[in-house]
């Protein structure tokens, strides 16, 4: 039942391009797609895995300047340029991962914070490789076997492709036993360990898969723009990117998507709203944690309630059994 | 030339301390990634360039920012933090990054981005020592971190409120059914926090003599973090000592190694240490789950 819903929207995605037939509407859905992927892969480490990870825009600017500097420098077809730009996303998170295998809830995010900082003082300062300020321009637009993705609706039904093989691979990870002991570390970890699970080696798989997925997000999204900044993997980026996974919803996957959805479209609606943006995702933080700790999508989140009301369900047990009890 | 880096990093290191004393106690005392410090403290010290601006006497807006920063952390605390405290790490980490981001934002809407030069008056002179150069103003910095130190540790010790904190630190049910007024107590560590922030900030803006959006998440927080850290998580005597090592490395990295990866090499730094020794140098008394 429900993936007859899924294939229905995916089919109906398949129409949008033709559907609205603006090349700046389709920027804005691909740059959506995408977004939506590093959403995902936040949501796998801090929803799924419990680990607060403040870095992401890191690994999105390893992918993107390990693919631009394949393709510009080296001449590497864009298909080989982002397979190796994941696996060496990944290669470096499991590295962190390693790192971190036993450090608790705050060194991790300091780490990860440090991470950041240091990937952008290297972007910025490694002048012969990473052209420093400048950055890398005139990267190839993607070419699969001779196929040009050059205009936006072309590229549009890869990235879609690309998210929807992201998202069936997130899903099908979270529901496998390997996900059920992410959980599991995040809920309690000592217990976890006493269930057999080797949570040290689970912790670096969870931070090495999802590198690979925001490694790949960023190389990808290199070659949609074609120019790689330094200025796009700051740690003001990082929080805006975690704030899309949770308004959303921490542990839930299409929650992702629709946070990621809010925050994409939202600062291109309107220019002001473009300059409060991160005033915006402050108050947001704030007013979703001491309310709606879950997101909107998430378990006991604002979904979860709105249904809960209309069925009269909130409340109205809870208060009988009190004055019965 | 060594002994000039010394000085430097010494007195940049007294900066710190005092940002990191009120950073710690609140860290120390409740676990809770404090976010927001750094900003909280920036606005107080951009309301002290305000009132300066205004023709107000220094030492009077510097009272009117301290006295803000203790007002703006309670609200804070009383708003953003108090009904989030028992619900895990991640849901009070990020409400705190909200607060940082909230204050950061109204900085640079009233204030811009912009750097403003910071002129409170007291202009050290410079002593020059068999050729080093010793500002007075950096010797009267380093005595004020030590002197908050001193009277931050009496006050824990000797006080009631202190007892309470300390009480609390180490276990929040317990102090309450001995009777210690939690919320109250909390209240006032965050406003202390704040208060000693806002002193650090000024004795940042005026060591370098400006004051911009920066001092708050950068130099602030971040700072505080790895100096809490290095000098272990809730000890006074760790903050200072933290504090005044990560302003030795700083300067000596900068001096010795390579200005431009500064920054990076002091993070790498930290990572290390952070994998190797992450209890810090001074661990407080209580057990932590590391």
């Amino acid at each position: 039942m429900k993936n007859k819903y899924k294939i229905l929207l995916f089919m109906f995605a398949l129409l949008i391009p033709p559907i609205i037939r603006n090349e700046y509407y389709v920027r804005i859905v691909n740059i959506f797609y995408m977004y939506s992927v590093v959403a995902l892969s936040i949501n796998l480490i801090v929803g799924f895995c419990g680990q607060l990870d403040m870095g992401r825009a890191a690994f999105m600017g390893l992918g993107a300047y390990c693919s631009a500097i394949l393709t510009v420098k080296m001449g590497l077809p864009f298909i080989a340029a982002f397979l190796i730009s994941g696996a060496f996303s990944g290669l470096i998170g499991a590295v962190l991962g390693f790192l971190c295998r036993k450090s608790a809830f705050d060194y991790l995010t300091l780490v990860t914070i440090g991470f950041n900082a240091i990937c952008q003082i290297v972007f910025l300062n490694w002048i012969p490789v990473t052209g420093g300020v400048m950055g890398i321009s005139r990267v190839p637009q993607p070419n699969i076997f001779g196929f040009h993705f050059d205009t936006n609706t072309r590229f549009y039904y890869l990235a879609l492709f690309f998210l929807a093989a992201s998202f069936i691979a997130m899903h099908r990870i979270c529901n496998s036993r390997m996900g059920r002991a992410f959980e599991a570390i995040r809920d309690d970890s000592i217990a976890a360990e006493y269930s057999g699970i080797n949570v040290q080696l689970y912790k670096i798989l969870n931070f090495a898969i999802g590198s690979v997925f925001t490694g790949l997000t960023g190389a990808l999204f290199v070659h949609y723009t074609q120019y790689a900044s330094p200025f796009n993997y700051t740690l003001d980026e990082s929080i805006y990117q975690l704030q899309m996974a949770i308004l959303g919803g921490l542990g839930s996957l299409a929650g992702s998507l629709v946070g990621t959805f809010i925050l994409v479209v939202l600062p291109e609606i309107s220019r002001s709203f473009y300059e409060y943006r991160l005033l915006f995702v402050g108050i947001l933080m704030v007013v979703m944690m001491l309310y709606f700790p879950n997101g909107l999508l998430g378990k006991e989140g604002v979904g979860e309630r709105l249904i809960a009301v209309r069925l009269g369900m909130l409340g109205g047990k809870n208060s009988r059994k009190d004055s019965g009890g | 030339m060594f002994l000039q880096h010394l000085i430097n990093g010494l007195s940049i290191g007294s900066v710190y301390a005092l940002i990191t004393i009120g950073y710690n106690m609140v860290y120390g005392i409740l676990e809770l990634l404090n976010f927001a410090h750094g900003d909280v403290y920036a606005l107080g010290c951009f309301v002290v360039l305000g009132l300066v601006t205004a023709g107000i006497h220094p030492i009077i807006a510097i009272l009117g920012g301290v006295v803000s920063g203790y007002i703006l952390n309670i609200l804070v605390e009383r708003f953003a933090y108090r009904s989030v405290r028992f619900s895990g790490r991640v849901t009070p980490t990020i409400s705190a990054v909200g607060v940082a981001y909230i204050m950061r934002n109204a900085i640079l809407k009233i204030w811009g981005p912009e750097t403003y030069p910071m002129k409170l008056g007291f202009r050290g002179t410079q002593l020059h020592l068999g050729g080093i150069v010793v500002g007075t103003l950096q010797i009267y910095i380093f005595i004020a971190a030590i002197s908050f130190m001193v009277i931050i540790s009496l006050f824990l010790k000797k006080t009631k409120i202190g007892q309470g904190i300390i009480a609390i630190s180490q276990s929040i049910p317990t102090a309450a059914l001995l009777g210690v007024p939690v919320n109250r107590t909390i209240s006032i560590v965050y406003g202390i926090g704040g208060a000693l922030g806002v002193i650090g900030g000024i004795l940042f803006c005026a060591y370098y003599d400006t004051i911009f959006v920066g001092i708050g998440f950068a130099l602030g927080t971040l700072k505080a973090w790895m100096a809490a850290i290095i000098g272990g998580v809730g000890s006074l005597k760790g903050a200072v000592i933290g504090a005044i090592m990560l302003g030795l490395i700083e300067s000596m990295v900068a001096g010795y190694v390579s200005t431009l990866y500064k920054d990076a090499l002091v993070w790498l730094i930290l990572i290390t240490f952070i994998l190797i020794r992450p209890q810090g140098f001074f661990p407080s008394q209580i057990a932590e789950k590391i």
